[in-house]
């Protein structure tokens, strides 16, 4: 039964994917590379009038797409700064270059969220029925407060996007989406389930990031791609309203190449890991996530 | 190293238990004796038992009800106090219910060897020698891996504070524990367990400085429902130190270190550019900074304390109050003829130890550290676990042996 859903989810997301790939074979006069797959939407595509299912879910997983990396997404992000304050509390930004401090912080916050996050992000979107054991698992893999409840605060927030805004439009009436039901189940867990109950289903941000995306239509890469450079996102915003660096400079780290560089690398390098495998690869991020309620003042809530 | 009090069962019983594997039973017998019912291992793995060292006093009332049994010391030890790459070590621990148990490395650091033909005798050459005819190396894998499994019933009690891990230059290292505990016990039938991960920068006399490949720590506690069998996890704590150059000379890596392993005496020159392929290897101290050492900086030894259940239940709310009474960090005295607000703080601020707590679901106290050196970690951790006093009461000195 499991099993037979299981192989239809994968046929169709091959099927989609294979479709894809001939859609940017066909448009594509510049090779796509992954390195620059966020660009590999081409615009030819939209006048490729041949195909117009094609057409449509390509139109349509890209405004997705679109919706799910602007910044004006309510999910909060704005209040997480993933550590950024309390790192620089405890690393005093050097005079001569008080900004490669902050890149550092950079390459490490992405490099960690990828080993600690990324597994739970693909294995929401690739496996959705398991979203509660997902959830449940990431809720034990996390070792501070502080991250918890801003991972737990994101995704109940994306649960409520997903329901008030997005589901009438991306998931019709009888829909059988697996992605839609997991999302669903999720959801009434989380209202039914009493507060003080501490393995209770708790609404990790990660894995309903995957659920959701794939309820929208987006791709797997789309997905984890997202995923990241809306994390880098946050962290150079937090760190524009923290005076670490003003907000063109933000923006030219943001558009750099090394950026996009080390987020394919790191999401290369996940793309694979099962999530019993996920883990920290960067020990003192988590002290410094952790030490962040011992900051005498502070501005965001993580 | 102590003499056991207890005589060791025949090591030829344990004819079954493949290289690296042991197997260890505790029951309660009737009245209230605990005995090792069980107790099997291989070279190069070795366990020693010691019973009736310490005996919890019967002090107040309550202590007959909180300490059922006292406890059983096991020695963990690997031969050479480490492992070598293809070494396989696995234990597994039963604690039948209301049993106690300290598990030590007697061996001051668990080292993490890595053979190469073309060291200058940094390994003892007479365990290279000697292991390489042990079977477990047949596979040729250079990487070293421990597992550990322990079940732990309802009121039993387990308290392994080991020494951390020694992972040498160019070293591989995996180790997996996992906890069991039953699901059904509640409140003070709960089991418990304090559990000690920790791994350092490597040799530090020698320039090592985090030069290890990998090192992965993986700690996980299920909760098994003995009805229905099923079991949830917990909690999850799993570090992974890599140092990422696997993904650029995957293949080329693994043949050479498969050829390290066959040959032994490989002429040195072929050795030496091996070396010099790999491409962000640097020799020992000259590296301005590896991956892992960009990850782990400033600090020389990070950890992990696992606290869960009634018998740490005092320990626990010990490291969350301390953490919580920490002075906050970027405070000022602001007037600067009044005294300083912030009190000197106690042994858990001596040395450059960063350091958080967190009451994380389930009741687990998850303490999670770095220190500049591991004698900074070491005194700071047990200083603390001393100045509580509640595992000294309950499992005696000796259950800080490492500490």
């Amino acid at each position: 039964m499991f099993l037979s859903q299981d192989l239809e989810a994968e046929v169709s997301q091959l099927e989609s994917r294979l479709e894809e790939a001939r859609a940017q074979l066909a448009a594509s006069e510049c090779p796509s590379p992954p390195s620059s797959y966020p660009n590999s939407w081409s615009i030819k595509e939209t006048y490729n009038k041949k195909n117009k299912k094609q057409l449509d879910s390509t139109r349509s997983s890209l405004h997705a797409l679109l919706l799910l990396s602007d910044s004006a997404l309510p999910l909060g992000s704005f209040a997480y700064s993933s550590g950024l304050e309390s790192y620089l509390a405890h690393n005093k930004p050097s005079r001569t270059s008080p900004s490669s401090t902050f890149h550092r912080f950079l390459k490490l916050s992405i490099a960690s969220l990828a080993s600690t996050s990324l597994p739970y992000v693909l294995a929401g979107y690739r496996e959705p029925e398991t979203l509660e054991t997902l959830d449940n698992d990431l809720d034990a893999s996390t070792p501070c407060i502080v991250a918890q409840r801003a991972s737990i605060a994101q995704g109940r927030a994306l649960i409520g996007v997903w329901e008030r805004a997005f589901r009438s439009s991306f998931a019709g009436e009888g829909s059988t989406d697996p992605a839609v039901a997991a999302i669903d189940e999720l959801s009434d867990a989380l209202k039914s389930c009493m507060d003080d109950d501490e393995l209770g289903p708790k609404g990790h941000f990660a894995p309903l990031w995957g659920t959701v995306c794939r309820a929208m239509g987006l791709d797997l890469q789309q997905t984890a791609y997202v995923f990241v450079v809306n994390h880098a996102k946050a962290v150079l915003s937090a760190a524009v309203r923290a005076s670490v660096m003003g907000p063109y400079q933000a923006q030219n780290v943001l558009a750099s190449q090394s950026l996009q560089d080390t987020i394919m690398k790191r999401i290369g390098r996940e793309w694979n890991t099962p999530v019993e495998q996920a883990g920290q690869v960067v020990p003192a991020l988590d002290l410094w996530i952790g030490r962040h309620e011992l900051l005498y003042s502070r501005i965001f809530n993580s | 190293m102590r003499q056991p009090a207890m005589p060791i069962p025949s090591p030829f019983q344990s004819s079954i238990a493949k290289p690296g594997q042991g197997k260890v039973v505790l029951s309660l017998l009737p009245p209230n004796n605990p005995t090792l019912t069980t107790l099997t291992y291989k070279y190069p793995l070795k366990l020693v038992p010691r019973t009736g060292g310490f005996v919890p006093t019967p002090e107040p009332s309550a202590l007959s009800d909180t300490c059922p049994s006292h406890p059983v010391h096991l020695y963990l030890l690997t031969y050479g106090g480490g492992l070598l790459p293809g070494d396989h070590i696995e234990v597994s621990i039963t604690l039948e219910p209301r049993t106690r148990m300290v598990v030590t490395t007697p061996q001051g650091s668990t080292k993490i060897f890595k053979t190469d033909p073309n060291n200058n005798g940094s390994n003892p050459n007479v365990i290279k020698g000697h292991r390489k005819q042990m079977p477990a190396n047949k596979h040729l894998s250079d990487m070293s891996q421990q597992t550990l499994d322990v079940r732990i019933g309802r009121q039993a009690a387990l308290c392994y504070l080991p020494d951390p891990s020694v992972p040498f230059q160019n070293s591989r290292y995996a180790q997996v524990q996992t906890f069991t505990v039953d699901a059904a016990a509640k409140g003070d039938q709960r089991s418990s367990l304090c559990v000690l991960d920790w791994v350092t920068q490597g040799r530090t006399s020698r320039g090592e400085n985090w030069n290890f490949r990998f090192w992965r720590g993986r700690n996980e506690v299920w909760a098994q429902d003995e009805k229905t069998g099923k079991s949830r996890l917990l909690l999850r704590d799993s570090v992974i130190l890599d140092d990422e150059t696997e993904d650029s000379d995957d293949s080329d890596a693994s043949e050479s270190e498969e050829d390290e392993v066959e040959t032994t005496n490989r002429n040195i020159h072929n050795g030496l550019e091996n070396r010099v392929d790999m491409p962000p290897q640097a020799p020992a101290g000259l590296t301005p900074l590896n991956i892992i050492a960009e990850r782990t900086r400033p600090h020389g030894v990070v950890g992990t304390l696992i606290l869960s259940g009634p018998v740490f239940e005092d320990l626990g709310a010990y490291f969350m109050n301390e953490f919580q009474s920490q002075p906050r960090i970027g405070s000022r005295n602001w007037s600067d003829h009044a005294p300083s607000s912030v009190p000197e703080p106690s042994t858990s601020h001596k040395g450059d130890v960063t350091w958080t707590s967190a009451r994380v679901r389930a009741g687990f106290v998850l303490v999670k550290f770095g220190a500049k050196d591991f004698e900074t970690a070491k005194h700071w951790l047990g200083g603390i676990i001393r100045e509580e006093g509640s595992v000294i009461r309950e499992f005696g000195e000796e259950a800080l042996f490492c500490l």
